[in-house]
């Protein structure tokens, strides 16, 4: 690892539902170098989504600390700022806008970064052609496959070029053809682009993809291991 | 995309709703201009009525219900023609009746001498002579209403008078009226040793302004008239249409915040999910709150243009009853389009506000796990 600072640092995170009763983290630690692809794997409720959660910023944690870059994303003053700028985020879901076109939804995060409307255009059709739908670019959600849906949230994610891509289950309703290519786009994004990446999922050969593999068991890390 | 055509979007997903919510405050609207409209228009005919002395500014009975209700004591009329600071008092009595298919002939009792000093632009014929009794000057609207020309005989209110001259003045209530000799009108109307208005013009070299106040000083029952705003002075009806106008736009306000409260509340709801995502993607509280209210004051400013329109359509048919034809001409002023869309604005503001506090308030957790 180099000695830059790590792209996320996560100390102690603990993270509490229902008053405190759920502990969804607890004490949970996790470094991410530059560029790196990590996988984040363990069985249900282990807290794995929560931790991507607090990683956007989209939750407050009850304790510990989320470094990004070097700085304590707690303490930044604009939040939404984060999210739009720092981090890209694609869900289980897609999470695409219905009434939106693909290329409309790849726009709406732009918003934030003070762009024309023919500058979101033109970054969108960019990068619908990097996930190769550039001829989707007026198709609604409603007319896209659930592969297509899910590489239109990955150029949503990238809209305002975000250092580090964070992934829910990305491929977890996808079937296996579909789910293949959005792991190739999400190797190629970090291989081309030198993303950092983030993968949360439950499913083992998804995981294998990564660099390096980070098991939870009950909102903890357990042991890394280097896939073989 | 921008910011606009995905207000748009998001207010075109229910068309339905929208252009319900788009009618239900488009009536308010309507009401709100239909009535700016007749207020104004009376206020129009109001200012006629002080123009027609050619004077610097109208005396008339402070606190009537209406200005035909003024009295004035011929006492009082000659004690203002002899104050040091005026220059001309015209006593005039106004005498409204029933003439042909005009339920408001506007009947304006004159001195001969008064008449030929300061004459309605004649178009034919001329005023009467001093001494003269049963002859009138009519205005071009009545002797069309009338079909009578100069030197015609017309009836009104069972009273024959011979038409010794035709006006046009381009006011619609003088248009359709005439000038009678001022003790005929008494006659007619049963007032005598009054009139309905004094018509002053001050003397060179005093200001107007303060020549009103001493007047109004020195006549504690009267009240002077330099502006129609100053109208409800001696006509309480223009104050009681402007009372109803307020009413009216408060209550516009009012059920029209409810409705696009409604809409927005119902929105916003159904769309909890979505702001969760555009929180997600990096949008600011203040963007999504820039979203809702733009929704609502799109939908309002649209509800406020087909209102307008519609307002403008109701006066139209208003004045197709020939009987307020005879009374109004309307006046279409930009203040009343003005209000239509403060209101409009207000609406909006007010509808849009606790779904909008409501939107920005949740955590982008909150809203996407929201089913």
């Amino acid at each position: 690892m180099s000695n830059q600072a790590p792209a996320i640092e996560v100390k102690g995170l603990v993270k509490t539902f229902e008053g405190g009763r759920l502990r969804a983290l607890d004490g949970m630690d996790i470094v991410v170098a530059p560029g790196e692809f990590v996988a984040v794997v363990g069985p249900s409720g282990c807290g794995k989504s929560t931790l991507l959660h607090l990683i956007a910023a989209l939750d407050r944690a009850d304790a510990g600390t989320i470094r990004v870059h070097g700085r304590d994303i707690a303490s930044s003053g604009n939040l939404a700022r984060y999210r739009a700028r720092e981090v890209g985020l694609v869900f289980q879901l897609d999470n695409l806008l219905p009434t939106l076109s693909a290329g409309e939804n790849v726009q709406v995060p732009m918003f934030e970064a003070e762009l024309s409307a023919g500058q979101r255009r033109q970054r969108a059709r960019e990068l619908l052609a990097l996930v190769d739908l550039t001829a989707k670019e007026k198709n609604r959600p409603a007319e896209l496959s659930g592969g297509e849906r899910q590489r239109v949230a990955i150029a949503r994610a990238l809209a305002n070029e975000p250092a580090i891509l964070l992934a829910d289950e990305p491929t977890g309703r996808l079937d296996s053809e579909s789910g293949r290519r959005v792991l190739d786009l999400i190797q190629q994004l970090r291989d081309q682009r030198g993303l950092t990446v983030v993968l949360v999922t439950h499913e083992a050969d998804v995981a294998s993809r990564a660099d390096r593999i980070v098991r939870m068991l009950d909102g903890r890390a357990v042991p890394e291991e280097v896939p073989t | 995309m921008s910011f606009l055509a995905l207000v748009l979007k998001n207010l075109f997903r229910q068309r339905v709703r929208t252009t319900l919510t788009v009618l239900g405050i488009s009536i308010g609207i309507t009401t709100v201009v239909a009535l700016g409209v007749v207020t104004e228009s009376l206020k129009a005919s109001s200012g006629e009525i002080l123009k027609l002395g050619g004077a610097d500014f109208m005396v008339a009975q402070e606190g009537a219900a209406d200005l035909s209700f003024s009295i004035i004591s011929d006492r009082d009329a000659a004690a203002l023609a002899e104050r040091p600071d005026v220059a001309r008092a015209e006593g005039a009595l106004f005498h409204i009746v029933r003439v042909g298919s005009n339920p408001f002939f506007f009947l304006i009792g004159r001195r001969a001498e008064d008449l030929a000093a300061n004459p309605p632009p004649l178009t034919a014929g001329t005023v009467w002579a001093p001494g003269a009794s049963d002859q009138v000057v009519l205005g071009n609207r009545a002797a069309a209403d009338l079909d009578a020309t100069v030197g015609d005989a017309v009836t009104i209110e069972k009273r024959e008078f011979k038409v010794v001259g035709i006006y046009r003045s381009g006011r619609l209530l003088e248009d359709g009226g005439a000038y009678a000799p001022i003790a005929i009108v008494a006659e007619m109307a049963g007032k005598s040793g009054v009139v309905t208005v004094v018509y002053i013009t001050v003397k060179d070299g005093y200001d107007k302004k303060a020549v009103a106040e001493a007047i109004e000083q020195d006549f504690q029952n009267l009240a002077t008239i330099s502006d129609v705003e100053e109208y409800g002075k001696v006509d309480q009806g223009v104050q009681f249409l402007e009372a109803a106008n307020l009413a009216i736009s408060v209550l516009a306000v009012g059920i029209g915040a409810i409705g696009v409260m409604n809409t927005m509340i119902m929105s916003v709801f159904e769309r909890t999910r979505e702001i969760g995502i555009l929180r997600a993607v990096g949008w600011s509280g203040n963007r999504i709150l820039r979203m809702i209210i733009g929704e609502s004051l799109f939908l309002c400013v649209v509800a406020a243009g087909i209102g307008a329109a519609l307002g403008v359509l109701a006066t139209r048919a208003i004045l197709l009853i020939e009987t307020i034809r005879n009374l109004l001409e309307p006046q279409y002023t930009v203040d009343i389009f003005i209000r239509a869309l403060i209101v409009a604005v207000v609406v909006a503001l007010a509808g849009a506000a606790y779904p909008a506090f409501r939107a920005v308030r949740l955590t982008p957790m909150e809203a996407l796990r929201y089913e």
